[in-house]
């Protein structure tokens, strides 16, 4: 688990803090004081070992890699528009695509979820986001209960290696998420 | 690749459905989905032309609406899973930004017991 927190720290792209880039930002009130993160890393691996119990925590919750972070402008007001606000949590929906992905032109996805598709509670749209293509917002599928299960499987092009999102709204007005990192070695997009 | 007739589509279902039975649709349609940002042999721009709705509907009524870029790969194929409750046509209809429509329907239809 600590190993995890520790490789996850660089890609966010914070230069001192080890532990700071996996706090959530609701945590203030019950972790460590912000100050121990903020100067040499061997305070930081004092405060890994304080605030352990809190790390651990918040890897059982979210499970996988670190929520990718916003890249761009155009990426931020895209999430704002598809969620109006509300919180996109990491679960309840799968995102399943290549690692490495060898021609950038024609990319497998497969969308799916635990989530029900009944008429009292159903997923209505599942949106599909790749960071760093010239169009992020890739596709949108709006969906009824008829559809019986929030299931995708397409291809897409990608440009470059990025982090690609799967973001589910609900009738209930949930949002749920996954992402996927994604290599590109040919870019499919010119 | 199918890409000989532009909009040419097909759509595959199971051979054996029950009333319902949760089935997986699979689809593909012909169509460059060009994004606008290549060029071709003469170094000139190729205008974006690509699919930018998909509406699928089952008996008549509309059960789900695709919006898509040209990020979708040329000739795109989308699966998705339809709840059988009754019998009747799905049909899905493609409409790409120069406006053209392209139809293409299966009948869903019970086995005997």
């Amino acid at each position: 688990m600590v190993l995890r927190a520790l490789i996850a720290a660089p890609q966010n792209g914070l230069t001192c803090p080890v532990l700071h880039p996996s706090f959530p930002q609701d945590m203030d009130s019950d972790a460590v004081p912000r100050r121990s993160f903020l100067c040499t890393c061997a305070v930081a691996a004092v405060g890994m070992i304080v605030s352990s119990s809190v790390v651990n925590r918040l890897l059982a919750a979210t499970p996988g890699p670190e929520d990718p972070d916003v890249p761009n402008e155009e990426v931020a007001r895209i999430l704002q528009r598809i969620s109006n606000g509300r919180p996109i949590r990491r679960g309840h929906v799968s995102l399943d695509m290549p690692v490495v992905a060898e021609d950038g032109r024609v990319v497998p996805v497969m969308i799916e979820t635990d989530l029900p598709q009944t008429a009292e509670r159903y997923v209505k749209a599942v949106h599909l986001i790749v960071d760093h293509n010239p169009d992020p917002h890739l596709a949108a599928f709006h969906l009824t209960p008829t559809i019986g299960a929030a299931s995708i499987t397409t291809r897409i092009k990608m440009k470059r290696t990025t982090w690609v999102r799967a973001i589910m709204e609900t009738s209930t007005g949930e949002m749920w998420a996954d992402y996927s990192r994604v290599r590109v070695t040919l870019n499919g997009c010119g | 690749m199918m890409s000989d007739t532009i909009g040419e589509a097909r759509i595959k279902v199971p051979d054996r459905i029950r009333r319902g039975d949760l089935i997986t649709v699979n689809s593909i349609v012909s169509h460059p989905m060009d994004t606008g940002f290549f060029r071709d042999a003469d170094g000139d721009p190729i205008p974006a032309y690509f699919i930018k709705q998909v509406v699928v509907t089952y008996g008549g009524k509309e059960v789900a609406r695709f919006d898509w870029t040209s990020g979708i790969s040329r000739d795109p194929v989308v699966s998705f899973t339809l709840r059988a409750e009754k019998e009747g046509p799905l049909t899905m209809v493609w409409t790409d930004n120069k406006g053209a429509t392209f139809k293409q329907s299966v009948n869903i239809s019970f086995a005997a017991a």
